[in-house]
């Protein structure tokens, strides 16, 4: 293993050892047959526990996560759905290193995802030189997983083609996946307590409408929502964002009332005012983008905090894109509803509509 | 359970309809035996307590209402068979002990913003409630409680629940009005406390005021505090209406109090393992009775996770919550639009998921309430009784009114009233059916039937007098409605009818904010030229200039201006909805100003950004939008075939009189359409025809004198119109005489 020090971002089994291994000594209760935690410290690592000096990790509704846990320890798989940027991934890393106690058996689907990658590959040289044997496979992190008793992340897993979707179908069912070019008992590899699946879909996708329904009911669904409470949402936007400005250099701090028009809009914009939502996802991960960028533009070009203007800048570059009709979704906004808000951001956000190309 | 002064006083804090604070009075009172039972509840009827014990089936409530001279304050006290304020009333007089109501009565104004007595104080002070979720990492106030009591009653809750109650109040600065409660309460305490002689006093009270009543119940004080008497000329009362667990779980916001009444129902009569099993079972049947597929695999697979659940959040038997989360994890195999409505209070059930509307719906139950015989009755019949009699419609058989004369128009607000509140025997045959609808005579069928009176003694829950029940019965309708316009509309007019425009108060806000919340263009276009036509003209109903009228005719406006400009499209036909909605806008903005949050500036701005991805009848529209509102023409019409006759139709819906008096227009539309090509007219016809249509017939002779004008003839432009064949004929004759000259030409034959 590196050090960490060095890494970008660090598995969050190793983020949050300490805390990890804290749980784990202080944890009496049963847990669930090759579980790492027993489920209330699992779920403790992830809804956080001030008392035991437990970081909250994860700001959705704390029922979600016991379902997601719960539904773990069934032989169920566990599908998020939702909308991109609700922290899904960080959701499904964290559970995975709860439960696990490692993260990193992940499989990221995609358009070319193939069975080889799911299940397992062969070290072709070998496999020329000696025939198949357990040292020419090369195993996936489903084959790992299964072997390990460990939970196995799938992101993006509507992004497969359906086919490559339906090869977990035996395996989630049977719990069994057969090798058949290797002879005697290593041809099966049986899973071990403790192996499950975590898949993650986005709604903008494809969606999960196209999913088989044989694929479906090994499932279950939860919908990870963005985040309900405004204040909350704000609160992290200001975290975030100040971090990543820190290591940008800038030195003076958000205005407050700057960011709170901006996470307004981001969720007035996202919610869609009345079912006309942008097309471009507007979560609270672009609302960091963009107030990031709102600090980068107010420091680097003046030597002070974002304006309101900045965020109108921002917005039509990171949030409507290049998408014309997104960008006359932005201008309306703009025009009809902040023009009725009062407070001095709004009204320089008002002011600064013209700020927005075409 | 602390106890001051020797151990006389014990007060047990309570969450209302709570089915463990139930049990924990009955066990309190069993081992007491108490002098005094005192109960959070209206004091103004403590000479009736003796209705409430008559034998009724729950849930029961006592309603209350004063009339005073701007309005009816209505509000509700509801009791059901866990309603620990229930079990104190009964349990503490079977005990023989001297039981009370203390708190003010339901018209003071330290009610006055609120509809339901019981409804949990301590959600008024939301942040003490949110400090303690974060801390049990539960969602919301509601789980947070079932995990704390609910999951637990037995050992210890007493302390429990003043440790928590004690927690929520904090040190939280309370609102002069539960100042006022608070006070009255202690000096009834002081004087139970002054009369018990050492003998035992129970106070059963909502949990939040305890500390408060802890501290000011610190000594006896002899002497029973006064009932407040009403205002000076103001009329109310206060009787028992039968009640419904629909109706206890239909409160808005904070004053909901504890939700789902009908799964607690089952865990006060038969504990929780049975309530559990009961909601999984009931949402199963319900599903299945719907056709959706529950397989016995999901029933195994939903029950195996309620178990865990409960075992992960340290439930002895699955809470609500996990059976409601077991089910959702198992039965929906999709992501969801809305949040679980039980995550967040104050759900919005209109956008649930089938799937999870059905599992609120089981939770919440379909108990109904029974009035005991010998219930004295509620004063709503002996009212409608009355009115009827005085207005001669206490027979039977056809009744035609007039409604230009005031006394018919007095009749038709009765037998509308009655209506809306569904009493039956009252049947309209004939009358006005919308704003526009120009009918002054109505026709109705009386039959006298034995089921009005059990049909008014339950409309007596929405109020005492005809007017309030309809108001109230209206402003669920409005609940119901959701983001329906049409409906929303209709029960904006059921109110003009039954003659409650002027004093619907409750409603104008309520339909307003429903109407900021459709995406209906056509619909809401149709609703305000409707209201608007009301506000401005009606004198027959009395809604002219209504304020309520007024609130609805600017939410609407202000929802299409934003609406319009969000509408996008390519070349399609022109929607004469759509434009009559823009008409609509137009016609508010230019007649109801005054009433209006947004102006004509925005108006023409809005219609100044309507850009070329726009389908052409709206981009017609805002250029007539435009001119009609007094911004010059810049009129840039589009000549292709295919969409000009939709763009003129837009046009011609807004600025037809523009046009008109604009003969440069009307030439350039005669040369342009002159220009086109034989192919290109056939199918620019059937949109310009339509287009034409938006012209009245005399206008329509207008244009075409203009036409003949410009070709320096004079003569009847009526004449010019007046076609002996169908334009379509003559169509289909011009495509097949072109048809053969292609055909001649392409043949050679042609000299």
């Amino acid at each position: 293993m590196t050090t960490t020090e060095h890494l970008q971002r660090p598995p969050a089994e190793t983020r949050f050892a300490d805390e990890l291994a804290r749980l784990r000594a202080a944890d009496t209760a049963p847990r669930p047959p090759g579980w790492a935690l027993s489920l209330d410290a699992a779920r403790r690592f992830v809804v956080g526990d001030p008392a035991a000096g437990v970081s909250r990790k994860f700001v959705g509704d704390p029922s979600l996560v016991d379902r997601a846990l719960v539904t773990l320890a069934t032989s169920r798989g566990l599908m998020l759905v939702g909308e991109p940027g609700t922290a899904k991934s960080l959701l499904s890393e964290l559970i995975a290193a709860a439960v696990s106690g490692d993260s990193t058996l992940t499989i990221q689907g995609g358009a070319a995802t193939t069975e080889d990658q799911i299940k397992y590959s062969w070290n072709y040289a070998l496999l020329v030189s000696e025939g198949p044997s357990t040292r020419s496979l090369v195993p996936a992190p489903m084959l790992r997983g299964m072997a390990a008793g460990a939970v196995v992340r799938f992101e993006e897993i509507t992004r497969c083609p359906l086919e490559v979707q339906d090869s977990l179908l035996s395996l989630l069912s049977e719990r069994v996946v057969a090798i058949p070019e290797l002879p005697g008992p290593d041809g099966m590899v049986f899973a071990r307590e403790g192996f499950n699946v975590i898949a993650t879909a986005n709604t903008r996708d494809r969606g999960v409408n196209e999913m088989s329904t044989a694929l479906k009911r090994r499932f279950n669904f939860e919908t990870v929502f963005p985040i309900a409470d405004h204040a909350t949402e704000l609160a992290l936007v200001e975290t975030e964002a100040g971090r990543l400005l820190e290591r940008s250099g800038v030195e003076v701090p958000q205005r407050r009332d700057v960011l709170d028009v901006l996470v307004t809009a981001f969720r007035e914009l996202r919610e869609g005012v009345g079912g006309d939502r942008l097309s471009t996802v507007m979560s609270t991960a672009e609302a960091v983008t963009v107030a990031h960028a709102v600090g980068l533009r107010g420091w680097y070009l003046r030597r002070e905090p974002g304006t309101a203007a900045d965020v109108v800048t921002c917005l039509a570059g990171t949030a409507a894109k290049d998408n014309a009709e997104d960008l006359q979704r932005l201008r309306r906004y703009l025009e009809q509803r902040a023009a009725r808000r009062h407070g001095e951001q709004w009204v320089e956000l008002h002011n600064a509509r013209h700020l927005l190309p075409g | 359970m602390t106890a001051t002064d020797g151990g006389r006083l014990e007060i047990i804090g309570v969450r209302h309809h709570s089915p463990a604070c139930a049990g924990l009075v009955r066990d309190r009172i069993a081992a007491l035996r108490p002098a005094f039972v005192l109960v959070e509840g209206p004091s103004d009827i403590n000479g009736r307590l003796a209705e409430l014990r008559l034998g009724h089936t729950l849930p029961v409530a006592v309603f209350s209402y004063l009339r005073v001279e701007d309005g009816t304050h209505a509000s509700w006290t509801p009791f059901c068979d866990h309603s620990p304020e229930w079990i104190a009333l009964t349990d503490g007089h079977a005990a023989g002990a001297d039981v009370r109501f203390i708190d003010l009565p339901a018209w003071h104004p330290a009610f006055a913003d609120r509809t339901n007595r019981y409804a949990d104080a301590e959600l008024r002070y939301a942040e003490a409630v949110e400090r303690l979720c974060r801390e049990f990492a539960v969602d919301n106030a509601d789980t947070l409680w079932d995990h704390l009591v609910e999951t637990e009653p037995d050992g210890d809750l007493g302390e429990r629940l003043a440790i928590y109650f004690e927690g929520v109040r904090g040190d939280a600065t309370t609102t002069t009005a539960d100042q006022a409660r608070e006070a009255y309460m202690a000096r009834w305490i002081r004087a139970a406390l002054a009369e018990a002689d050492g003998r035992p006093v129970l106070v059963v009270c909502g949990g939040f005021h305890r500390p408060a009543l802890l501290a000011a119940a610190d000594r006896p004080e002899a002497g029973w505090p006064d009932v407040p008497a009403p205002p000076e000329g103001a009329v109310g009362g206060s009787y028992l209406i039968p009640y419904s667990h629909r109706r206890l779980d239909a409160f808005e916001g904070y004053q909901s109090g504890l939700p789902s009444p009908g799964f607690y129902q089952r865990l006060w009569d038969d504990g929780a393992e049975s309530a559990a099993a009961w909601l999984m079972d009931s949402v199963v049947a319900r599903l299945r009775h719907r056709k959706q597929h529950v397989s016995t695999a999901h029933v195994i697979a939903a029950t195996a996770q309620a178990r865990g659940l409960a075992a992960v959040r340290g439930h002895r038997h699955p809470a609500r919550t996990d059976v409601l989360d077991a089910l959702v994890s198992t039965l929906v195999a999709e992501g969801l639009e809305e949040r679980l409505p039980w995550t967040v209070r104050d759900p919005q059930l209109a956008g649930a998921h089938p799937v999870v509307a059905e599992m609120v719906a089981a939770s919440t139950g379909d108990r109904t309430g029974r009035l005991a015989p010998g219930t004295p009755q509620p004063p709503l019949p002996a009212a409608v009784d009355a009115e009827l009699t005085a207005l001669g419609l206490d027979g039977a058989g056809a009744v035609a009114l007039d409604l230009t004369a005031e006394a018919d128009r007095l009749r038709s607000r009765v037998l509308h009233g009655l209506r809306v509140l569904r009493v039956p025997g009252f049947d309209r045959a004939s009358g006005p059916r919308s704003g526009r609808d120009p009918v002054s005579r109505e026709e109705w069928r009386l039959t006298p039937s034995d089921l009005r009176l059990s049909a008014l003694i339950e409309a007596a829950a929405f109020g005492a007098s005809l007017v309030d029940a309809a108001e109230h019965a209206l402003a669920e309708r409005v609940v119901e409605a959701g983001r329906d316009v049409a409906a929303l509309a209709n029960v904006l007019f059921d109110a003009v009818l039954c003659g409650i425009g002027a004093v619907a108060g409750r409603l104008g806000p309520l339909i307003a904010a429903a109407v900021a919340d459709t995406g209906d263009v056509p619909a809401l276009g149709a609703a305000l030229a409707s209201v608007l036509g009301l506000w401005r003209h009606d004198r027959l109903l009395g809604a002219a200039g209504d304020p309520a009228m007024a609130m609805v005719v600017d939410a609407a406006a202000r929802r299409l201006l934003w609406l319009l400009e969000g509408i996008r499209g390519g070349p399609q036909p022109a929607d004469p909805g759509r434009l009559a909605a823009v008409v609509a806008l137009r016609d508010a903005v230019r007649h109801a100003a005054e009433v209006l949050t947004i102006d004509r500036a925005d108006t023409v701005a809005m219609a100044g950004r309507i850009g070329p991805d726009v389908p052409p009848d709206l981009r017609g529209a805002a250029a007539g939008l435009r001119w009609s509102l007094g911004e010059p023409a810049e009129l840039e019409v589009p000549w292709a075939p295919k969409i000009v006759g939709d763009w003129l139709a837009g046009l011609f819906a807004l600025a037809r009189e523009e046009v008109l008096t604009t003969p440069s227009l009307v030439a350039s539309l005669d040369d342009l359409i002159g220009e086109l090509t034989d192919a290109d007219f056939l199918v620019a016809l059937p949109a310009l025809r339509q287009a034409f249509e938006f012209f009245p017939p005399r206008e329509r002779a207008r244009f075409a004198e203009l036409l003949l004008e410009r070709r320096g003839r004079t003569g009847d432009g009526r004449a010019l119109l007046r076609t002996t064949v169908d334009p379509l004929l003559l169509a289909e004759a011009a495509a097949l005489e072109r048809a053969v000259d292609e055909i001649i030409t392409r043949e050679g034959l042609l000299p």
